[in-house]
């Protein structure tokens, strides 16, 4: 199948959940407080003309990027050594397999006691979830390479540092890049998460859809839901390509 | 006590692989000295030792014990005064064919432009220079061996080590590439040790072959042969060729023979 016949599916696909939400709504099967399609759309239209939707968005991205960007950094670097060096590896194994299971958000009144509620407890929140995948990912990659390309640098004179940045960071990039696709899916969960904490008074989509709750505006509520979805694609649809620029050579004969 | 003219000294070399479950012994007490400038094959049957003695050679896994020396200076880790050329494809795929090449002299911190010329005179050697910006997953497996035996040359080593790198082409091919290497040879006359399981390939490009039996290896026999050099593939049909192939074929079956025999003798009696 080609790929226009593909997209036209999946828009078909979509109208089709609109239109069968839409007719629930107008028929009332469903309960009003669920809104409906169009609803949604008119309220996302108000509030794109209402000026503050710009502070919320840019608010709520500034702290989901600030988290990724850590991840990003951190998680990779991290990822790295826990894959090259054995011994780092077995440090981090027990933490990795402790906290990775649990919901971060349960470290929120940890984080507030040493931050407040602040943009930093929010972003360490979001760095904190978003962190796992990267960081696996990463290690998981590293430990697969394949021994002759770690020989053959080696045999080319490459320092450790030299084998790490020149060999084994780009042999390892696709898998890189398939754990951030994950974390920067889990920024945009936590995007909503990390903005329930405190008074909702400031900026965020977070804090948008928790006073429409608190309003009776569902549609707005919703409205703020699917601007975070809207974003999340976006974003994701960046990363795909930033990842088709850089693996430009054939990743699958790697 | 260092040979004048040795370029690779190997002296009771022993390997022992260490599992949970059990040791294996891949190499028992081997000695062997490559003379400078002489292109040295080892054969043997498949699994016997040659990828992991010439891996030692290369400073890339540790010995049990023994003494390896390469231009007299022991070897302890790898280093770009051998050039390995592994039995799998080591080329990055990230790469194209000119960066692949050029990758050992970016480490090294040569300038721009003479590593430039570099490039270009190995890449015209193996006759690749217009498949430059290539990816090596875009050439056929004979002109990837081909690149890899250009980046390896371009870091200019004292000695070759080469572990069956013709081992996954067709015959017509790995004839091909065994008359192209013995010209690129013949330009740099670097001492070679090079490990195949195909005896012709072996009888064909060197002046001595040595043979591994069994596992774990030991060696059973070092032949020279002489044939005066440039060679040309009519040397496949020549009489003495043949009776090279055989006394290395009748060695390395040797050990198969024997249940044989003592099979037999049951049967008799
Ligand atoms: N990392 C390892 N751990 C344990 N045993 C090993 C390891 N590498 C090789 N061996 C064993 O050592 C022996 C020699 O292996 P080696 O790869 O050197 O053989 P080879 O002669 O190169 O074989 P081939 O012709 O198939 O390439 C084999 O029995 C193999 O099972
Ligand atoms: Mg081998």
């Amino acid at each position: 199948m080609d790929n226009k016949l593909l997209r036209m599916i999946a828009v078909i696909e979509l109208l089709a959940i609109f239109l069968i939400w839409e007719l629930l709504a107008v028929f009332q099967w469903f309960p009003t407080y669920l809104s409906s399609p169009l609803a949604i759309f008119k309220s996302m239209g108000e509030l794109w003309l209402d000026g503050d939707l710009l502070n919320h968005i840019g608010s709520s991205l500034f702290r989901s990027l600030m988290g990724f960007l850590l991840v990003v950094i951190v998680g990779v670097t991290l990822g790295i050594l826990a894959g090259y060096y054995r011994r780092v590896g077995t440090f981090f194994d027990p933490i990795v397999n402790t906290l990775n299971p649990i919901p971060k958000i349960a470290l929120l009144p940890i984080l507030m006691v040493w931050f407040g509620i602040s943009d930093t407890t929010r972003i360490l929140i979001i760095f904190l979830t978003a962190f796992f995948p990267c960081f696996v990912a990463t290690r998981d990659g590293v430990k697969s390479i394949k021994q002759v390309y770690l020989w053959s640098g080696q045999n080319m004179g490459a320092s450790t540092f030299q084998l790490l940045r020149k060999i084994v960071f780009p042999v390892t990039l696709p898998k890189i890049f398939d754990g951030l696709r994950v974390s920067l899916g889990l920024t945009f969960v936590m995007m909503f998460s990390s903005e329930i904490i405190g008074a909702a008074n400031g900026f965020g989509l977070g804090f948008l859809i928790l006073n429409a709750d608190l309003g009776g505006r569902t549609d707005y509520m919703f409205a703020g839901v699917a601007f975070i979805g809207l974003l999340g694609f976006i974003f994701d649809k960046l990363l795909l390509t930033i990842r088709g620029k850089v693996l430009w050579w054939d990743v699958n004969k790697a | 006590m260092t040979k004048k003219n040795a370029a690779m000294e190997i002296e009771n070399l022993r390997k022992v692989y260490s599992t949970k479950n059990e040791d294996t012994v891949a190499i028992k007490d081997v000695s062997l000295t490559i003379p400078e400038g002489k292109f040295v094959s080892i054969v043997g049957p498949s699994g016997c030792g040659k990828s992991t003695f010439l891996h030692i050679v290369g400073g890339f896994i540790e010995k049990s014990s023994g003494k390896v020396k390469v231009r007299g200076k022991e070897v302890e880790k790898p280093g770009p005064d051998r050039g390995m050329m592994f039995q799998e494809s080591a080329l990055f795929p990230w790469l194209n064919v000119f960066d692949n090449v050029a990758w050992g002299l970016d480490i090294q911190g040569m300038p721009k432009k003479e590593k430039n010329e570099i490039v270009e005179r190995y890449l015209k050697l193996v006759r690749l220079w217009e498949f430059r910006n290539q990816l090596p997953s875009q050439l056929s497996g004979g002109m990837r061996q081909r690149i890899s035996l250009a980046r390896i040359l371009a870091f200019d080593p004292e000695v070759l080590l080469m572990d069956e790198p013709f081992g996954a082409l067709d015959a017509q091919t790995r004839e091909e590439m065994q008359v192209e290497l013995l010209r690129i040879w013949s330009e740099s006359k670097k001492s070679v040790l090079f490990v195949t399981h195909d005896i012709e390939e072996a009888v064909f490009l060197s002046d001595t072959v040595v043979v591994f039996s069994g596992r774990p290896a030991v060696i059973s026999e070092v032949i020279d042969i002489k044939f005066p050099r440039p060679r040309d593939l009519n040397l496949y049909k020549s009489p003495e060729f043949r009776d090279y192939r055989n006394q290395i074929w009748d060695l390395l079956h040797q050990e198969h023979h024997k249940p044989v025999q003592i099979v037999s003798e049951v049967v008799n009696g």
